[in-house]
């Protein structure tokens, strides 16, 4: 999957939501065609992400109704190729394991049905995977929080990985569930919002990482839950967009994690939701597909999923049901869940 | 453009051509260029585990093309490690490499295992005024700039002071600067419960947050501050009426110069049976007039309003 941006830019004319259209089949072929772009320079240079890219471009499909648009077997190929022994995954052969993509991974198999593959594929693989996070010591014993791998970069954004991916895999109880909960709670701040550790700046891609980890663990008794949703509801601008931190710009991505985040609190009507679908469908390029982060500006991938799965949650006529905690379809996370 | 393959120094190492994974490796694919063959190095020489100085360049190199491949910044360290190079060096070098990769995340946290290595924060806050020029919001920098007063107890005396003296010098730059309001916070309230508990602390913090709000009435950043050291101290929230009229009032509807304003004299009023009806109002005039985005949101806080 290619993490090259372009070649269209996002550019809708402003109207009324009713009147927008939602350009299905042009994004489901510039999906497609990412896979063909290796003869550019820069699918080599985003090579460090590929493995995500994948899954933002399989999310993006399986909202838009095509879950078979790039073929199954060979996408299970592939993300078995990055598995290290260790039970991580690296974002491309040959790229050191690392959380982030080690969820990547984990969502890809989940939303394909391919735990079984893995299995066959590799013994014991599923546990290998949970005991990455656990045994190869990516939570901190003494703060609860996780590191991203072995070189101990610590964010809310690996915190938040670790409970996604194990809840997936029904491995949550490897980890220290209460100690990270307890981290979570320590990088509250003064306004309500949520940063990457304790003391750091309010930011909704952190928030969205806290309130999911928590969503999970079952204890969103422990937010402020007006104050918070006054916070996210305070990031919507004009225009319609949302905007990740006070006085900074609207974002596609952004007004995901800050919608999603109103979801999980079961708030997201304090917004206007039909301003925010307008905003997202003015970032289309309605001729050759993919969304951009702003009007005007080049789509990419992460984009196209991020942009979909807000018009999802806002229940945007023809688009399969997202999972506001784990951004990818509701079906496959209550499958994964039940088991 | 470097060269590897015509390189003597290089002549040792086999390049190890890219594996994309699947079925069908795409080693075949004719491509070639500058960074497809210094990572066709990278590859040969992680195979082997060398760790030397010809490594550190060839690292430079690709971290140059590429600064967001993590696991080149992952096999310089070790090699750094390895070599027991001289840190100060790794230093200087990072710096420019910084400026021009502002959004990057592997850069810091490199910084930052050097820099606890070396034990000593010297030169780094001028670094991070190098840093906030171009993007005075960066978020790496303002996390690094966190995590440089934890590391070295940059809260307490003097340095304390020096501190505060330097936030405030960025938040008269852009008053409207979150990140550098976050940073106040993190400065005087964020080592422990004792400042807010302090009252003159608390009076001084308060009337910085007051000053700030008459320079832009509309900037949310001073007014969650307000709140924050509010809750945080236990103020009577009616204490701020007077001070919350100055820029709203519901005997002048039209004249509403802060929609926060108009939020903190709606709690104020919320809080007395007599006056829960002047904060009817004001949620009224926030939903339809001053803030009509979020008309539902300032609706459910009407609906709180029990009788």
């Amino acid at each position: 999957m290619s993490l090259v941006s372009g070649p269209g830019r996002g550019g809708v004319a402003a109207g009324l939501p009713q009147e927008l259209s939602l350009y299905m089949d042009k994004h489901v072929s510039y999906i497609q065609s990412l896979d063909r772009r290796k003869d550019e320079r820069e699918y080599w240079l985003t090579e460090h992400l590929r493995l995500s890219g994948l899954y933002w471009g399989l999310t993006a499909l399986h909202l838009l109704g095509h879950p078979d648009a790039l073929p199954r077997s060979q996408v299970i190929e592939f993300v078995l190729s990055c598995l290290h022994e260790n039970g991580g995954f690296g974002a491309a052969p040959g790229h050191d394991s690392h959380m982030l993509y080690t969820v990547s991974g984990v969502q890809i198999l989940a939303t394909l049905d391919a735990f079984d593959e893995l299995e066959a594929r590799v013994q014991g693989g599923r546990l290998k995977i949970g005991q990455l996070v656990d045994i190869a010591g990516l939570q901190d014993a003494e703060t609860g929080t996780f590191a991203g791998d072995e070189w101990g970069e610590r964010d809310t954004r690996f915190l938040y990985g670790a409970f996604n991916a194990l809840s997936l895999l029904g491995l949550l109880h490897l980890i220290n569930v209460d100690k990270a909960v307890g981290h979570i709670q320590s990088c509250a701040n003064f306004d309500g919002g949520y940063g990457t550790s304790p003391g750091a700046e309010s930011h909704s891609g952190q928030v969205f990482t806290c309130l999911a980890a928590l969503t999970i663990a079952g204890r969103l008794d422990l937010v402020d839950q007006d104050k918070l949703g006054a916070w996210l509801s305070e990031r919507q601008l004009k225009n319609g967009g949302l905007n990740g931190r006070p006085e900074k710009k609207e974002d596609v991505c952004y007004s995901w994690w800050v919608f999603s985040s109103l979801a999980m609190l079961n708030k997201q009507h304090w917004i206007d939701g039909d301003k925010l679908a307008n905003f997202i469908l003015q970032c289309q390029d309605p001729q050759m597909g993919g969304f951009s982060d702003r009007p005007g500006d080049m789509v990419d991938v992460f984009h196209t999923c991020f942009g979909l799965a807000g018009l999802s949650l806002l229940k945007f006529p023809g688009l399969i049901e997202v999972d506001a905690v784990y951004c990818m379809p509701r079906a496959v996370t209550k499958r994964c869940l039940s088991k | 453009m470097v060269n590897y393959s015509d390189d003597p120094k290089w002549a040792d190492i086999t390049p190890i051509p890219q594996d994309d994974g699947g079925p069908h490796p795409l080693a075949a694919i004719a491509y070639s260029d500058e960074y497809s063959e210094a990572m066709g190095y990278l590859r040969a020489v992680m195979a082997k585990e060398e760790h030397s100085e010809r490594v550190l360049d060839l690292t430079e190199h690709i971290i140059e093309m590429n600064p967001a491949h993590y696991t080149v910044w992952l096999y310089r360290a070790k090699t750094l490690k390895e070599l027991n190079f001289d840190l100060k060096t790794e230093i200087e070098w990072l710096n420019p490499a910084a400026l021009k990769h502002l959004k990057n995340y592997q850069i810091w946290h490199h910084r930052q295992t050097i820099i606890s290595q070396l034990n000593d924060p010297a030169g780094e806050t001028d670094f991070i005024d190098t840093m906030l020029g171009p993007d005075s919001k960066n978020y790496h920098v303002w996390s690094y700039r966190q995590w440089l007063v934890k590391q070295f107890g940059l809260w307490k005396g003097e340095e304390g002071q020096k501190e505060l003296d330097w936030v405030d010098g960025m938040i008269g730059d852009d008053v409207r600067n979150n990140s550098a309001w976050n940073h106040r916070w993190f400065v005087v309230f964020g080592c422990g419960e004792e400042n807010i508990r302090d009252e003159a602390i608390v009076n001084r913090e308060m009337g910085y947050a007051k000053a700030a709000i008459h320079k832009a009435p509309q900037n949310q950043s001073p007014w969650n501050y307000l709140h924050g050291i509010i809750r945080g101290s236990k103020t009577a929230l009616s204490s701020l009426k007077d001070f919350a009229l100055q820029f709203a009032s519901l005997e002048n509807p039209d004249d509403v110069h802060s929609s926060h304003a108009l939020d903190l004299l709606a709690m104020i009023y919320a809080q007395d049976e007599d006056t829960k009806e002047k904060a009817r109002q004001a949620f009224d005039l926030l939903a339809n007039k001053y803030d009509p985005v979020r008309k539902p949101y300032w609706n459910y806080r009407k609906e709180t309003l029990v009788n």
